[in-house]
């Protein structure tokens, strides 16, 4: 074992030396600071092990003599932690800052030694004068860092950190002689013993001075302006080091110290946290600048940290693991991100598409980006998990909601500025070169990331029995992504089938789990099967398509809360990046991943709720919420319908699904929208319908239903995009359901439910179909199609099919849904919101007649005229799903019954009866094998009739037509698919208006307004920003002191 | 076997006796109407003739199969939804297949012809036709929000939405019918039937004066019969299943070409009286008057039933 002293007699030694060492070479300088900062994270790392191993903390004293004459260590497992994490990011910033080196000075070097090493001691000392002086040599090195690189900017922000770091040490270093005098000691554990000295006036000052000291240290907002600055000025790597290494030691000092304050100073730090983390979230939206921008959101996250050590007391011992979960992920996830930063060096945020020419690097700033924002599997996503739960479970319910509504903040501008990434054109982009000295740091940390996820998942006690057999084949199937599309097809199938396989035996006896996983396991076979007809190598699509199906199957699986909440992340993730592959998708990516977040942080909330009453993760506890259970539902409810994108919260869908490819937009509407309804169906199970709060969400829960339902498919009729029409047509089918499940009755459930597996049926032809005619077009746009008939003749019959089942006429199985429909209606006697939405339906029959006409039927343009039929590979899945649908259609008992079977074990009253095929309900009866039959039968006898009357009949050209006299020789002017129900538009138009879209525009614009107005605080003048830290430090003092 | 066959005879005898009935039944209604404009009018049998000269015609064009087989699908939906509804009340012989389904599966194969008609316009490629459906279809959503409430009302007024329970339950005199004992929901209902079969206001769909005769432009010849057998069999079958509905039903032919004559006097009435809409005036008339209606009908429903 090598004694920790060495850490700093090394560090010391290679400093004082490295003049001499440069004199050598520059090489052998560097080489030196590599081999000193390997040292020290060697040091840390073994005793780190020992610790592991059960080893006893070690107390360490300088020359024999006791402080304040000498210095007084102590090492343990939290500090061998900490100056592990700060060793680390310092030896991996050394070797990112090679070039830096290099170029600069030789006396940045030993200041960067010096840096590390003040940190080091930060953690370890146990004494007050101590911690002075090391944090005056990391400030110091860490002022002259900054300034020294020959530039205005940096040279300002390093003198405005001298300025605030001044100000902070003379009141530090007053407080510490105060302290001195009335204890007679400076060692914080002697201070803590003799903490009943410490009473007084003259005591809370001194306390006070020491206490604004260290939180001015940790950059509170508002008076932090200097340190945004320094952020957007300062290299890359040296911001890496301060966001990564001095956060998290200025975070172990402030917990080391705060035990030495007393127990009201808690609070003090948890106020001044949240106001920091709320403040900071809320002014980064604005920003355009990417360091300033990641210089918010590291203030952001301290102010969380210090509002889970202001908790300590609450938290309890789960303290260390929250803090030590979102310190790791912030650590990992900043350094990364400023060490991209200085990869890319250009600082708006837009010129960062330039990313996309390195494909590795995009992966790990979004690896960064999830990370920060919280997401599974990464550690955060854990942290954040317990530290919502555990305040919950104490009542902080305001709290929580701060600290929700400011991580949505933090979300949106990271995820804005993702999208730019992503999306963003980058045509005049030059070619970007990455050193392997910069790009290997970063890829460590990002690879770093994902261990800790999975480690610290490991901690938590709901999180044990995770599956991480689908994300281990996602992993591998990542790693394969350089080949061609359809090897990773092929893998993605036989993982998919095999996984289906292997689990099925779990579900089989739970019909309501298999209805889903039927849904969404048959849903990602087809989909992928369709997937064929992709050329090249479709980067990332396949990984990205299982982590949502990974997703939607772990909200099957799930056993308990946290395992839900990980599933509906996961799946999130995977949707956004499929979401966001559509040329246009930008904007609709970002408001697509924004109702996700809101979603998801209303269910985390909700679960929340339940957990608090009832101290169990179990998803019993969603059932007789005793806190606050109007609101715990309606959050959840709130949350899963941003997924099924009810009226209101639909926002993002139009154009997320309007823009996104074939296969994907199948996935997107068909399947991925059945997750909310999953949800809804475990949040209303769980409700009940008893309690009268249960009773006003199901009665408003069914008009939003109803009203999805009219203004989803009203505006589906004006769409001029075909895949924009069907978008807004899933708006209104997935109304239909909610409202048939709202009814909380048997035959309520039986619709549902039907209908929500009748409409993957449909949907998923319509999707695959329409989205293969799209792709070999170029367009969507319906008035730029007509007359396919004769070239896609598959297509046609398909979609002819699909659509008579959703216009729910018989003798296809739509009808069977129409048909509960109204039996719904009479059971429940929902007659206003019933008749709307049976009203929609007749609606959904104008956009599917003018989908079906403008598209096949009227004139083929010129232009199409040698276009083929769409790919097998999407038609092969299209048809197997139509034998699903006639098979139904001509049996649709044998989906009735086991359905009624499952409706009954929640409903057991009013249930249908079948005899000989005939389905029989309080009111009505139909039998679908004799309509088929009798259907069946008079088209056959009337087609016979006229093909009789019409033997050698003969087919006309195109333009052969009955013309008020004319003879067209051009489709377009025989064409009506533009504004094609112009009367009707005019006449009803009104009703669907964009009023939501408007609200949301009109939130948005007032956020970022009041985010704009209040960043002016930061007005990048020294003198106001010392004046700031002086008027917070007296404001702060009122307020602890509640006046003089 | 044997009874499946007699069901399959009686049925045909049903199909025989309404198209006899469509055809008299029409051609005196055009009568009527030639004569409220001082007109001399058609013979009564003139429809037969047209009917014999249509399906004489040895020409035949094609513009596809969805073309060919748009009259297929429209007949098939005639057809289908007279065999669904339970014809004489009381007989054995004239329930038809009514034993499949409801008054739902009626209403809504009412719909099956209409979307086969309107895709084999459609791919006939007469911007014409396109015309006509678009306005058809248009003023079909809205016309068909009355239509269901009137028959939700009617649905919850006897608990039932079997065609041949809501006929017994209006047996034994006629202050039992629906249109004494449920105005409201036979006003509604009777306002959104108007649209149902075009007549004057709502006529724009087949309006020669502003587009050659809407949906079938193209059509001509056997097809052309083919669609002229519908027009006589589909009308009937829906004044059967109002009559049914409102007035009662009937207990034997005679009575049954009584009402359903009257009922559909009432309609060509109104489209004699009153002038033609444009299809966005139409729609908003539907959305003032009928509606209105039918909100009241809704709410006196949901309190009565």
């Amino acid at each position: 074992m090598v004694g920790p002293i060495y850490i700093f007699v090394v560090a010391l030694f290679v400093a004082f030396l490295t003049p001499f060492f440069d004199k050598i070479s520059r090489k052998m300088a560097i080489t030196m600071l590599l081999f000193a900062l390997g040292f020290m994270t060697y040091v840390a790392g073994s005793w780190l092990y020992q610790f592991i191993g059960g080893a006893q903390t070690t107390m360490i004293y300088t020359a024999g003599f006791k402080p304040p004459v000498s210095i007084s260590l102590q090492l343990g497992f939290n500090e061998s932690v900490f100056i592990l994490m700060i060793n680390v990011v310092a030896f991996f910033t050394g070797i990112y800052l090679l070039d830096y080196f290099k170029k600069m000075s030789v006396y940045s070097i030993a200041l960067f030694l010096l840096m590390v090493m003040g940190l080091n001691g930060m953690v370890m000392t146990r004494d007050f004068f101590n911690l002075f002086v090391f944090s005056e040599i990391a400030s110091i090195a860490t002022y002259s860092l900054i300034a020294f690189e020959k530039n205005l900017k940096s040279f300002t922000a390093g003198f405005k950190y001298l300025i605030a770091g001044s100000i902070a040490s003379s009141l530090f270093l007053v407080g510490v002689i105060y302290l001195y005098r009335i204890t007679g000691t400076l060692n914080i554990d002697t201070m803590i013993a003799s903490s009943s000295l410490l009473v007084g006036k003259g005591s809370f000052v001194a306390i006070f001075l020491l206490f604004i000291a260290l939180i001015i240290e940790l950059k509170p907002f508002p008076a932090n302006g200097w340190a945004i600055d320094v952020y957007e000025a300062v290299n890359p790597g040296i911001a890496a080091m301060i966001s990564g290494a001095v956060v998290a030691a200025s975070y172990f000092v402030l917990a080391k110290a705060l035990p030495a304050f007393g127990p009201e100073w808690y609070s003090v730090v948890a106020w001044i946290g949240i106001i920091t983390f709320v403040g900071s979230n809320l002014l980064g939206i604005k920003q355009e600048k990417s360091r300033r921008l990641l210089g918010y959101s590291s203030l952001g996250q301290v102010g969380l940290l210090m509002v889970i050590l202001g908790f300590s007391d609450i938290l309890g011992e789960k303290r260390d693991f929250i803090a030590f979960a979102m310190i790791i992920s912030h650590f990992f996830a900043k350094a990364g991100l400023f060490w991209i930063a200085g990869i890319i060096k250009k600082d708006n945020m837009k010129d960062w598409s330039i990313l996309r020419r390195k494909p590795m690097l995009l992966v790990l700033f979004g690896t960064f980006i999830f990370a920060l924002i919280g997401f599974p599997p990464f550690p955060s996503f854990f942290g954040k998990w317990e530290l919502i739960m555990g305040f919950m479970k104490n009542g902080l319910y305001l709290w929580v909601a701060f600290i929700l509504l400011s991580s949505f903040f933090e979300g949106l501008y990271l995820f804005r500025w993702f999208g730019y990434a992503l999306k963003l054109d980058d045509n005049d982009v030059k070619e970007l070169t990455v050193g392997a000295s910069k790009f290997i740091p970063t890829l460590v940390f990002g690879v770093a990331l994902y261990g800790f996820g999975y480690y610290m998942g490991t901690f938590v006690d709901s999180a044990k029995n995770l599956n991480y057999i689908p994300l281990i084949f996602i992993a591998f199937i990542g790693l394969i992504d350089v080949f061609p599309a359809w090897i990773k097809n092929t893998f993605s199938i036989a993982g998919v089938v095999a996984y289906s396989y292997m689990i099925y035996p779990n579900f089989q006896d739970d019909f309501l789990k298999m209805i889903f996983l039927f849904i969404f396991l048959g849903g990602a076979v087809i989909t992928l099967f369709g997937g064929y007809y992709a050329k090249g190598r479709r980067a990332g699509f396949h990984a990205m398509a299982l982590t949502m199906f990974a997703g939607l199957l772990m909200l099957v699986e799930a056993s308990n809360l946290m395992q839900l909440f990980y599933g509906w992340e996961l799946m999130s993730i995977g949707s956004y990046f499929l979401l966001i592959r559509g040329k246009k998708s930008m904007p609709h990516g970002l408001s697509y991943m924004l109702f996700s977040l809101g979603g998801a942080y209303a269910i985390m909330y909700g679960f929340g709720l339940a957990y608090a009453g009832s101290g169990t993760f179990d998803l019993i506890a969603l059932k007789n919420i005793s806190i606050f259970p109007a609101l715990a539902y309606s959050l959840m409810l709130i949350g899963f319908m941003t997924k099924t994108a009810s009226i209101g919260l639909h926002v993002w869908l139009p154009g997320a699904h309007g823009e996104a490819v074939a296969d994907i937009h199948f996935m997107a509407s068909a399947i991925l929208l059945k997750a909310g309804v999953y949800g809804i169906i475990i949040v209303l199970l769980a409700m009940g319908t008893e309690t009268s709060y249960a009773k006003t969400i199901l009665y408003v829960l069914g008009w939003v239903g109803a009203i999805s339902a009219l203004v989803g498919n009203l505006t589906a009729v004006f769409q001029e995009s075909a895949k924009r029409l069907l978008a807004w047509s899933s708006i209104g089918q997935i109304g239909y359901i909610i409202f048939a499940l709202a009814s909380m009755s048997y035959i309520g459930w039986v619709g549902g439910l039907f209908y929500t597996i009748a409409h993957f049926l449909y949907k998923g032809i319509l999707f695959s179909v329409i989205g293969g005619i799209a792709l070999k077009l170029g367009t969507a746009y319906m008035y730029k199609m007509g007359g396919l008939i004769k070239r896609m003749p598959f297509s046609f019959v398909a979609v002819l099919m699909a659509i008579i089942t959703l216009a729910g006429i018989p003798p296809l199985m739509g009808f069977t849904g129409k048909w509960l429909f109204y039996n719904i209606i009479l059971t429940k006697e929902l007659f206003f919101q019933g008749i709307i939405v049976m009203v929609s339906g007749m609606i959904a029959f104008l956009y599917l007649y003018r989908l079906i006409d403008t598209i096949f039927l009227g004139q083929l343009k010129d232009e199409h005229r040698n276009v083929k039929e769409i790919s097998v590979a999407l038609l092969i899945p299209v048809y197997a799903m139509l034998g699903v649908i006639m098979y139904f259609s001509i049996f649709p008992t044998k989906l009735l019954k086991p359905l009624s079977q499952l409706a009954q074990k929640y409903f057991p009253e009013n249930a249908m009866t079948f005899a000989n095929g005939t389905a029989i309900t309080k009111f009505g009866y139909f039998n679908g094998t004799s309509i088929f039959i009798v259907v069946m039968v008079i088209f056959a006898v009337v087609v016979s009739w006229l093909a009789y009357k019409t033997r050698g009949f003969h087919t006309v050209k195109q333009f052969n037509i009955v013309y008020s006299g004319e003879s067209p020789d051009r489709p377009e002017t025989t064409h009506f698919a533009w504004n094609f129900l112009a009367g009707y538009r005019k006449g009803l138009g009104f009703i669907v208006e964009p009023y939501f879209d408007r609200f949301w525009d009109w939130i948005s614009d007032a956020v970022h307004g009041i985010a704009d107005q209040a960043r002016r605080i930061y007005t990048g003048n020294g003198q106001t920003y010392a004046l700031q830290i002086i008027v917070y430090t007296v404001v702060v003092y009122f307020f602890v002191n509640g006046g003089f | 076997m044997e009874s499946s066959l007699s069901k399959f005879g009686w049925a045909l005898l049903t199909i025989f006796i309404v198209l006899n009935y469509g055809l008299v039944m029409r051609a005196s209604m055009q009568k009527i109407r030639a004569r409220v404009s001082r007109r001399v009018g058609v013979r009564f049998y003139q429809f037969y003739i047209d009917l014999i000269k249509a399906y004489s015609i040895r020409t035949h064009l094609n513009h596809g199969v969805m073309y060919y087989l748009g009259p297929v699908f429209r007949l098939t939906g005639g057809l289908g939804m007279l065999m669904f509804i339970p014809v004489i009340y009381g007989s054995m012989y004239f329930q038809n297949y009514s034993s499949s389904g409801d008054l739902i599966l009626v209403l809504y194969f009412f719909f099956f012809g209409t979307l086969g008609m309107a895709l084999g316009a459609g791919e006939g490629g007469n911007p014409n036709a396109a015309i006509g459906v678009s306005r058809g279809l248009s003023q079909m959503s809205v016309s068909e929000l009355p239509l269901i409430i009137s028959v939700v009302s009617v649905a919850a007024q006897f608990q039932t939405l079997s065609i041949t329970e809501i006929v017994a339950a209006q047996q034994g005199g006629f202050m039992n019918w629906v249109l004494f004992s449920n105005p409201l929901a036979f006003a509604t209902g009777f306002l959104a039937l108007l649209a149902s079969f075009a007549v004057g206001p709502f006529g724009i769909i087949i309006a020669p004066q502003e587009i050659p005769i809407g949906p079938p432009t193209e059509y001509g010849g056997s097809s052309m019969g083919v669609l002229m057998t519908n027009r006589s069999i589909f009308p009937v079958a829906k004044l059967i299943l109002y009559t049914n509905l409102f007035l009662g039903g009937a207990t034997s032919w005679i009575e049954l070409f009584v009402k359903t004559f009257l009922f559909f006097f009432l309609f060509s009435f109104v489209g004699m009286v009153f002038p033609r809409f444009r299809t966005e005036q139409s729609v908003d008339w539907f959305l003032k008057v009928p509606l209105v209606l039918g909100v009241i009908t809704l709410i006196v429903t949901s309190i009565l039933y």
